[in-house]
């Protein structure tokens, strides 16, 4: 501390001990000032702004040299939002102390953010915008000025109670209360907020006041309670309540019908529905899997259809192929029977060769399915080599018949037959032949053939007789041949 | 109740960065120091008066 005439630094003495004058007084104004520093200081720790801008505002006006007075004051003006202010302090703070001050800091820090700067400008000036519809009654364009205000600079407390006035005055108390609780967490001490809320309070809950005597009363009946908002709903919970101790009769009482009817819920409504969920997830999977299954039996009817069109394909390429293979056989039989003239052709003589190739033909195919001209030349050669061989079966078969080998004659004599069928005796002693192994059948037939193709010879009458031993009656026919 | 209008006339338009110097030039920085200081020194100088006046 310095004295206010001279300068000099002062001691403990009431005057000064360069100039001598009385510095009593002086001392005790700046011991206020500081004071009341001390206490703004308290109060801005504590987010009491306002109670900390009025303190601080106090000491200036004990000592205006009080630069930490001015500085902190600054900073309280700029936390709620009112940056011209705060800027105002510091320049005055930096002139009187323009050394070791931290409001140069301060304003070299806003200095250099330019943007920062423009943008709280331009929330001034959007506010003194806000201010103005208000006063023309255009409310609704001073709401949207002010909410713009408040994006862009949430701790400017006057923009907040303007809107919270707006929103007061549109009777939206919930809004109301929202944008004072936001000015209540910037400053807990500004009044205007205060009586905001109060009145806010009193609009909302009327009942409010009449409750707030029955605390009164009740806190003088240490009978506290703790009261607070959720919602719509202010919820009132006793403190200092205790529950009796001990299980009384009644509980137990209730602790049962609360069992039971606990379990008859699960029984009749918990249990059915979840039976009836469980069924209906049974369902769905059984629907399911028949989908599936259909699904599956219609892939093998389809299988099916395949199977079989496959098979028709088969049979008839496999009926394509059996007419190859006929037509194979056919060039065969051509071949054997090319064989069999070519064997007559170079060695005439040789008829059982001959012959055994005409077999052959005979064996495998049907000789009047052939062609007509394969016909021709099998039956010419058969002609020409026809009496020779079927002499030589025929004396074959005699000789099987009267050895008794009635099996091998009949298969010489048929041969003989077939080479020559005008021969009564070949025919006459094939019959005899079945005959005698037995087969009346076939003895018959030719027994009958012989009645038909050579009647009125010997060898007929003895057919007759012995188809008259068989008890069958034969048929004669006009057609009559001598042997 | 709060009427919207009394209530709208304890907000005032806020200073905007161009009129800080304005603010700066205008704001009244006597205090209670000075005002000790002025009257001690008028003080003193009555007294010089009266000395002086009682001399001649």
């Amino acid at each position: 501390m310095n004295c206010y005439h001279c300068g000099c630094r002062l001691t403990e003495a009431d005057f000064c001990t360069n100039c001598g004058v009385d510095v009593v007084l002086y001392k005790k104004i700046m011991m206020t000032s500081n004071a009341f520093y001390n206490e703004g200081l308290e109060k801005a720790e504590v987010r009491d702004l306002t109670g900390a801008i009025n303190s601080l505002r106090q000491s200036l006006k004990f000592n205006k040299n009080n630069v930490e007075a001015r500085n902190l004051l600054g900073l309280v003006y700029f936390e709620t939002g009112e940056v011209v202010a705060a800027l105002s302090e510091w320049v005055i703070s930096k002139n009187l102390r323009p050394k070791k001050n931290i409001a140069d800091d301060y304003i070299i820090m806003l200095q250099n953010n330019g943007g920062r700067l423009e943008t709280i400008n331009q929330t001034i000036k959007k506010y003194n915008q806000a201010l103005v519809y208000c006063a023309q009654d255009s409310k609704d364009l001073a709401v949207i000025q002010l909410k713009a205000v408040l994006s862009m600079n949430p701790k400017f407390i006057r923009a907040h109670l303007l809107l919270a006035l707006l929103y007061m005055d549109a009777e939206d108390w919930q809004k109301t209360e929202r944008e004072l609780k936001k000015c209540q967490q910037i400053d807990h001490g500004n009044m205007m907020t205060q009586r905001y809320l109060k009145e806010a309070a009193q609009v909302q809950h009327p009942v409010e006041e009449e409750i707030q005597k029955v605390t009164a009363v009740k806190q003088k009946k240490n009978e506290e309670v703790y009261r607070y908002q959720s919602g719509n709903e202010t919820i009132i919970q006793p403190i200092d309540v205790h529950e009796p101790k001990g299980v009384s009769g009644s509980s137990i009482v209730y602790l049962v019908m609360g069992l039971v009817i606990g379990m008859a819920i699960t029984f009749f409504l918990i249990l059915p529905a979840r039976i009836q969920s469980a069924k209906a997830d049974v369902n769905n999977q059984l629907k399911t899997v028949s989908e599936q299954l259909s699904s599956k039996s219609a892939d093998m009817e389809e299988q099916q259809q395949k199977v079989d069109t496959l098979t028709q394909s088969n049979k008839k390429l496999q009926t394509e192929v059996d007419a190859y293979v006929g037509t194979d056989g056919t060039l065969q039989t051509m071949e054997d029977l090319l064989k069999a003239v070519n064997s007559y052709l170079t060695t005439p003589a040789d008829t059982a060769t001959v012959a055994a190739a005409l077999e052959k033909i005979q064996g495998e195919t049907k000789i009047e399915k052939t062609s007509q001209a394969f016909q021709n030349v099998y039956n010419t050669l058969l002609s020409l080599v026809g009496p020779s061989v079927a002499a030589q079966y025929y004396n074959a078969g005699i000789s099987s018949y009267k050895q008794g080998n009635y099996a091998a004659a009949i298969t010489s004599l048929q041969k003989a037959f077939l080479y020559n069928k005008n021969n009564v005796d070949t025919v006459y002693n094939l019959a005899n032949a079945y005959y005698k192994s037995g087969d009346n059948t076939n003895a018959a037939t030719y027994y009958q053939q012989v009645v038909t193709s050579f009647g009125g010879t010997n060898r007929a009458r003895q057919s007759q007789k012995v188809l008259a031993e068989m008890g069958i009656t034969a048929t004669v026919s006009g057609n009559n041949k001598t042997h | 109740m709060i009427n919207f209008e009394e209530e709208l006339k304890k907000f005032h338009p806020s200073l905007e960065i161009e009129d800080a110097e304005d603010a700066i030039y205008n704001q009244d920085l006597t205090d209670m120091a000075d005002i000790m200081v002025k009257i001690v020194k008028e003080t003193k100088e009555a007294e010089t008066k009266n000395t002086d006046g009682t001399a001649e």
